[in-house]
């Protein structure tokens, strides 16, 4: 048998050999090389298909690369069907309204506007310090000093005053904040005004139930 | 004989009504071991809190109730050390009262509540906050540690507090600092007057505010301040004649002066809303 022929039935061939390709393959050096380089190969070609896929960063890279050259582009979506009408900014007015008004509303809730600060606000140039008037109170500090009372009715009197004074300040500290936004010592006492109020829910509630 | 009847009479019933009296008073006495910074908190609705320094590293806690109508409950969890006086049913301010005497180790951090009070802490040099309603605080001699006071309608006093920082919060107790100097004081009151004496320490933060409470801050000649007053309605004083300072604080409506005494160390905002300022000089 020649190289040739044997060459030729080598892909038929599987790992058994006849006695006369045997007898060629101890023979001849260039065919058995061949076969043994074939079947490095066969053992080989599993291990490689066991590798992992390249790391997404190598697909960034290329599609940037592609990007940068112009070879591939975004799609365009198609554009919305163009409405008629239009608004522009005229919705920004009666929105802005209703959240300055409710803004008012909370502030007049908590206390921050009553009737006769009202005035003094579109009036004076300098604030007028409100304090102790019985309707100093709000419904939720009545509310507290109820519990107040129920545990220990001698310091029903005393908390009652703290509040009214602490509400007091919140309204000139408020005021000020308001006439000067910008002004830090006003801003001041506004958060020390607060963090009063603050003490005294706190106090008043470790007198409430166990 | 009628006489001396008399008097055996007066005095057994002065015998009965002391062993009386004492037999409600149960003193009861708690000892503590605890490590390096310990933690000890008392919680006290009515009555006296003392507080002192004790060698060792260990807490005692003598407790006093005026009553059966409170006991004294205790916790010790490791490195910290819990008291609190527990109001039984029909228990007020007077039958609620209990008495506490406490030794800590010096570098303990401590918290004492009592809504009457008084409270006093001394000699220590841990953190401690003490917090009163009506309670009359007084706090002495404490150096590196922070001290926190919150009252409603309670005095506080310091005198000697250096080195640590220092928070008063009081909606109408007046605050009087005596030697108190640290890299933060601060006061905050709504109606109560503020009253400092003192030099300001060598550098520190200063910052003293009220609403409608007066403030009078009192000072030796070689102070080493930058100092700002403002009351919005109410007058300012000054006796020191002050070298102007950069300032945006200065352009604002009301009364004010600011500047700087020495090398301008401490930085010192005086501000009311409605009270007088005075900085004096001693």
């Amino acid at each position: 048998m020649g190289c040739e022929e044997f060459q030729q039935i080598l892909s038929e061939l599987e790992d058994s050999y006849s006695l006369e390709q045997e007898q060629h393959l101890k023979i001849c050096p260039r065919c058995s090389a061949l076969v043994a380089e074939l079947n490095a190969i066969a053992r080989e070609a599993p291990l490689l298909a066991e590798d992992e896929d390249p790391s997404p960063r190598v697909w960034n890279r290329i599609e940037i690369a592609l990007r940068q050259e112009g070879l591939i582009r975004d799609s365009k979506p198609a554009p919305a069907p163009v409405r008629t009408i239009r608004w522009g900014r005229a919705w920004l007015a009666p929105v802005a309204a209703a959240f300055l008004l409710i803004f008012g509303l909370l502030l007049y809730q908590r206390g921050g506007m009553e009737p006769q600060t009202r005035q003094l606000v579109s009036g004076t140039s300098q604030p007028v310090t409100t304090c102790c008037s019985p309707e100093d109170v709000s419904a939720e500090q009545a509310e507290l000093l109820k519990v107040v009372a129920a545990q220990e009715p001698s310091l029903r009197a005393a908390y009652e005053s703290e509040f009214k004074a602490v509400n007091a300040y919140i309204r000139d500290a408020e005021l000020a904040a308001r006439r000067n936004p910008n002004d830090e010592i006003s801003q001041q006492y506004l958060t020390n005004a607060y963090e009063q109020r603050a003490m005294v829910y706190e106090m008043a509630m470790d007198h409430g139930p166990q | 004989m009628l006489r001396s009847m008399r008097s055996a009479s007066v005095a057994l019933l002065a015998v009965l009504a002391l062993t009386t009296f004492a037999a409600s008073q149960v003193r009861r006495e708690f000892h503590f071991s605890v490590h390096h910074r310990a933690s000890i908190s008392i919680f006290n609705q009515y009555g006296p809190i003392s507080v002192k320094p004790v060698s060792g590293h260990q807490v005692i806690v003598v407790a006093l109730p005026h009553s059966d109508k409170v006991e004294v409950d205790e916790n010790h969890s490791g490195n910290r050390v819990a008291v609190s006086s527990r109001l039984l049913p029909g228990a007020d301010a007077e039958s609620g009262r209990v008495d506490y005497e406490v030794w800590v180790p010096v570098n303990a951090s401590v918290i004492l509540h009592s809504a009457t009070g008084p409270i006093h802490a001394e000699k220590l040099h841990g953190d401690i906050l003490l917090e009163g309603n009506t309670a009359d605080v007084d706090v002495r001699d404490l150096s590196d540690g922070h001290v926190h006071v919150k009252t409603l309608k309670g005095p506080v006093t310091l005198t000697n507090v250096t080195e640590g920082h220092v928070e008063i919060t009081s909606v109408s107790g007046d605050v009087a600092l005596n030697s108190v100097s640290g890299p933060l004081v601060q006061v905050n009151s709504t109606t109560g007057n503020i009253r400092y004496d003192g030099d300001f320490g060598e550098s520190g933060e200063y910052s003293l505010m009220t609403h409608t409470g007066n403030i009078d801050a009192i000072t030796p000649r070689y102070a080493s301040i930058d100092v700002y007053a403002h009351s919005e309605q109410g007058k300012v004083e000054n006796d020191f004649l002050l070298e102007p300072s950069h300032t945006s604080l200065a352009a604002r409506a009301g009364s004010a002066f600011a500047g700087t005494v020495g090398k301008a160390a401490s930085s010192v905002k005086l501000l009311s809303f409605s009270g007088r300022i005075h900085l004096k000089k001693r």
